[in-house]
């Protein structure tokens, strides 16, 4: 019998290897295939296999235990020995490649034998308590002591052993009980090879060696960034879940998505019943293959927490207390609400948020009840305040709102250039892939006025960093484009073939003009201009050149032109078309991708298809059976001022929490106080909720179905783990909110959504959860041009048919700093907290990250006499907050930052108005502030405590009143 | 309509001028400031924007004057 591998198929769904199967070493990508014969089977495997990885593959297993599929082999354990016919000994399997011809023998006496004393070895210093062992019923060592058919430990157990070793309990998550270790160095080998932190390693020599985090530190005062490859790696007990030590093993998973960041992580949730008791990433993901952070393995606590919002409520005026309704009356209010708002103000009067953390077909239907039973285009979603430029940008020059590339892509990229972002933090999973590439020796390029995290990689390159002025990206851009142009390093054929001649002609007249020279410009950066000519050449000369860009490109006042000078930067040097390249915006929200191509925005429907467009429109009409306004909606801050003005009255507002994200904060609760009825749809009482009439409980990503789209623009399923607590998924909340308004809305499950979708979508037509079951996820556009969804954008033309080059115009922003306001304020996140925190502050992740704090600079520090810790006072033109000091270089003299992720910080207090001039995106990343010390919390801080306080106590004194929901009913 | 209102939607009409004018060719800038505004801009917030054009407009640039001309057309 002769088995065939095709390594082409590497797709997680039916035709690829089992993801469920450990292979015991890395597949190899040649395409030179090689027969062997192991135990009699033939089998034709990619040149470079180990045959470990072919015996697997032929349905061989031969024990193991130092190896996994995810690392490298190591041959420490020498359990998976063999014979190979023709060569001396026993050859460990995992380290010895295939070669034509090969015999391997994997079972015989002789190797049984071996296989028996080195588990006897391991067994004679390891505890013998696998009935109490939180890993029995799931232990390799255990599987492998069965396989080989241990029977007695000729050694005794009182030799010198490691079995009083002491726990480390410091981490929230996992234990470290060293006792149980057989130091196979999985741990270290993922903390270095799939982490690439190097917290981990093997500290001593033979029998001494042992695994320790840091140099022997406990793991929580480590380097360690808690993502838990390592517990994942572990074979044994000796790095475990608590989770799965207070519970018990799970009995059953399920393949999910994360609802964490855009990386768009796949998870195994692994249950007890309805009891989700660890987060296990599914190495089928295409997204995260098998990896995680700390937030989606982790950070899952928030779901069952108390503070969850289990019943309607519904109130006259915000200084009323809440009265638990049933969902029938919550309902029945609200729509009522709105109808008497649009009679007394007219139809534009009210209007919606849709989230970005909810599911694509839940905001697909925010977006439709607002369309149809609103009668407006008076929808937007919290991509306005994060990537709206990424879409204006890049449909403007490529002609389609979204990332041209894979994750995976950037592991054939030669030069990486990182623009406003901080993929450690911020998209941890893809930094990790991202940092195995440059430890392969890729080039690294940061435009950044902080110094991030993966200028730091362990193995990595030397990287350029361009630390710019905040505010200064496009005139940075600019000049790395003068330099590419006039230094010849354009890729003519490309322009020529591909690019709208007149534009191209026209920008790259303005380009080589000296103005955007890196000299000229180097007094508006602040970055030396040799160094600006070096990051352009390396990015020039790059055989494959990617950009991947963030907040820092587009929360600016000129985040649009800054999208369209990245995209004219990677059409200059053909870097558009095939992997390793391209122009890659890092979405922030696990949906934000979703949420846009769902027709959030007031402009554009589903596929970004303008509603000023009369076939568009016509279409949408027919299937949704009523005219839809031919002119755009109110954008959130056109919505928060009208509100203002008196002409825009209510709201209905599911999964965001403006009130906390919102910039210039004091305008946003103002706006909200404005408003004659808010409906809330939130899973807690959030700082929005603090403001509304109407409260009804939301659902978590693992208490509906659904799918999510990730910054790949990657469809991936949400599935439902256990029961919504209040009984109603979001979709069917939005769905009961439209009937009672008159429109009627009939799904019985979101897959009939997702057939909409795909009806009057493009680049949806051929998406269905068949589809997704059976390829795992697809990446848009799919259709009858691409059945299997498009990996790599524009590989032969754009959307628009050639690309558009657009001039980009230095513009300084309005916000600037000057002798009452010398300092700029920047914004950004951090590891362990997501975005507002209303998830991960209701974890332990609050142990890495309890406070916002103040970076400050030490010359700015010592200017003001300022020590770490100490509490300061950051005033800007709009407000004043007050936050601890930490001192840290970082960040240039001249810049502070700070996170937003605790709302008594009041960060959002300070960002002022600002805005992108295409989008409205505010400027969070420049505000002009003076920082100055002071011993009590700002005024807007004590207001904050005092509203805070009220609302808690209003939220309570209804609390407990349950009555039986009436959740069926409505469905 | 209130004070703020207004001054928010001068301050981004003019910002759209000023991102848009290329070498001073106002011609071109208007054409695009013109587009953009109809293509973004809801009802209410052009019929405001063109009500203070026509009633005074003194903070428009000149661009953003000859945007809400052609818009008005």
């Amino acid at each position: 019998m002769l088995h065939y591998y095709d390594p082409s198929k590497t797709d997680p769904g039916k035709s690829g290897p089992n993801p469920n199967i450990d292979y015991g070493t890395p597949p190899s990508t040649s395409e030179t295939l090689v027969s062997l014969s192991i135990d009699g089977t033939d089998i034709a495997v990619p040149e470079g296999t180990s045959v470990l990885r072919a015996a697997t593959l032929a349905g061989i297993n031969i024990p193991k235990l130092c190896a996994s599929d995810n690392l490298e082999a190591f041959g420490s354990c020498r359990m998976c020995a063999v014979e190979i016919e023709g060569r001396r000994g026993y050859p460990a399997s995992c380290t010895t490649p295939v070669s034509e011809g090969m015999a391997v023998t994997t079972q015989n006496g002789k190797l049984a034998k071996l296989r028996r004393n080195i588990m006897e070895l391991y067994i004679s210093d390891h505890p013998l308590d696998c009935l109490t062992c939180p890993a029995n019923g799931n232990c390799e060592l255990q599987d492998v002591a069965g396989a080989v058919g241990l029977r007695e430990v000729r050694y005794g157990f009182e030799g010198e052993n490691h079995l009083d070793a002491e726990v480390d309990d410091s981490n929230p998550y996992f234990s470290f009980d060293p006792s149980k270790c057989i130091v196979c160095s999985r741990c270290v080998r993922a903390c270095e090879e799939v982490q690439g932190t190097f917290a981990l390693t093997i500290d001593g020599r033979g029998f001494d060696s042992k695994v320790s985090a840091g140099q022997n530190d406990p793991f929580m005062d480590s380097e360690c960034v808690s993502c838990g490859a390592c517990v994942q790696a572990c074979p044994t007990s000796t790095l475990m879940e608590k989770s799965v030590i207070d519970a018990g093993q799970p009995e059953h998973s399920v393949v999910t998505t994360c609802a964490y960041c855009g990386v768009g992580c796949s998870f195994k949730a692994e249950m007890k019943g309805d009891q989700l008791v660890r987060m296990v990433p599914y190495k089928g993901g295409d997204a995260n293959h098998g990896h995680s952070c700390v937030k989606g393995r982790f950070a899952f606590g928030y779901a069952t927490h108390k503070d969850r919002i289990k019943e309607p409520m519904i109130r006259d005026s915000i200084n009323d207390p809440w009265k638990v309704v049933s969902w029938d009356e919550a309902i029945e209010f609200s729509a009522k609400k709105l109808r008497d708002t649009q009679a007394k103000y007219g139809r534009e009067s009210i209007g919606g948020i849709t989230s970005s953390r909810c599911t694509n077909e839940e905001t697909y239907l925010v977006q439709k009840l607002i369309r149809t039973a609103f009668g407006n285009n008076n929808t937007d979603t919290c991509a306005r305040v994060c990537h709206s430029p990424t879409g204006f940008g890049l449909k403007t020059t490529m002609g389609e709102s979204a990332g041209t590339q894979t994750f995976d892509s950037v592991m054939k990229a030669d030069t990486i250039v990182v623009i406003g972002a901080n993929p450690t933090d911020a998209h941890p999973v893809f930094a990790s892939l991202m940092r195995r590439r440059l430890r392969q020796g890729a080039k690294l390029i940061v435009i950044d006025p902080r110094r991030i995290d993966l200028l730091k990689t362990p193995h990595g390159t030397e990287g350029i960093h361009l630390p710019l002025r905040p505010g200064t990206n496009v005139a940075m851009v600019n000049s790395l484009a003068h330099v590419i142009v006039t230094e010849g390093l354009e890729d003519k054929a490309f322009i020529e073939s591909r690019c709208e001649s007149r534009q191209y002609k026209q920008w790259r007249e303005f380009i080589c003009e000296e103005r955007n020279s890196p000299e000229t410009l180097e007094a508006v950066t602040g970055v030396p201009a040799e160094r600006v000519r070096e990051a352009a050449r390396a990015y020039g000369e790059a055989g494959n050149g990617a950009i991947y860009y963030g907040l820092g490109v587009t929360e600016h006042s000129q985040g649009s032109t800054m999208v369209m000078g990245i995209a004219n930067l990677a059409m200059a040097t053909g870097n558009i078309g095939r992997e390793g390249v391209g122009v890659n915006p890092l979405r922030g929200q696990n949906n934000v991708q979703g949420s846009c191509d769902m027709g959030s925005f007031p402009h554009e429907l589903p596929g970004y298809q303008h509603v000023g467009d009369p076939a568009v429109r016509a279409k949408f009409q027919d299937s949704w059976g009523v005219a839809i306004d031919d002119e755009p909606g109110l954008r959130i801050p056109n919505m928060f001022d009208a509100a203002i003005a008196g002409s825009f009255k209510a709201m209905y507002v599911q999964g965001e929490d403006i009130a906390q994200s919102d910039p210039n904060t004091q305008h946003v609760e103002a706006a909200l106080s404005s408003l004659d009825c808010l409906i809330v749809q939130d899973i807690f009482l959030n700082e929005t909720a603090k403001y509304a009439h109407v409260l009804l409980p939301g659902s978590t990503f693992l208490e509906k179905n659904g799918t999510f789209t990730n910054a790949e623009r990657r469809i991936n399923r949400v599935r439902k783990v256990m029961a919504p607590v209040a009984g109603l998924e979001d979709w069917e909340v939005t769905m009961a909110l439209s009937n009672a308004l008159g429109y009627p809305m009939h799904y019985n499950h979101p897959s009939e959504i997702m057939d909409e979708i795909a009806r009057l979508t493009p680049t949806f037509t051929g998406v269905s959860y068949d589809k997704l079951d059976e390829l795992g996820s697809i990446q848009w556009p799919c259709n009858e041009e691409h059945p299997g969804g498009t990996p790599t954008m524009h590989t032969l033309d754009f959307p628009i048919g050639k690309g558009k080059f657009a001039v980009t115009e230095y513009v300084a922003s309005e916000e600037k700093a000057n002798r009452k306001f010398p300092l700029l304020l920047t914004t950004g996140r951090i590891l362990s907290q997501y975005n507002v925190g209303a998830q991960t502050r209701r974890t332990e992740n609050s142990q890495w990250h309890n406070e916002d704090v103040l970076e400050i600079h030490p010359s700015d520090a010592e200017l003001r006499g300022i020590r770490e810790g100490d509490w300061l006072g950051i005033t800007s033109r709009v407000g004043q907050t007050v936050l601890r000091a930490r001192i840290s270089d970082r960040m240039l003299p001249g810049v502070v930052w700070t996170t937003f992720h605790h709302p008594g910080s009041g960060a959002n207090v300070i960002t002022t108005d600002s805005s992108d001039w295409a989008t409205n995106c505010p400027e969070y990343k420049v505000t002009a502030v003076q920082v100055e010390k002071v011993s009590q919390p700002s005024e807007w801080q004590r207001h904050f405590e005092q509203f805070d306080q009220r609302q808690l106590k209003l939220l309570k004194s209804e609390a407990g009143h349950t009555e039986p929901s009436d959740a069926p009913a409505l469905k | 309509m209130s004070d703020q209102q207004l001054q928010n939607l001068i301050k981004m009409i003019n910002q759209i001028s000023d991102n848009n004018l290329h070498h001073g060719d106002e011609s071109e800038a208007t054409e695009v400031v013109a587009n953009h505004i109809k293509k973004f801009w809801a009802r209410s917030m052009k019929q405001q924007i063109t009500d203070y054009a026509t009633s005074d407009g003194v903070e428009l640039n000149s661009v953003s004057r000859l945007a809400v001309k052609c818009l008005m057309k």
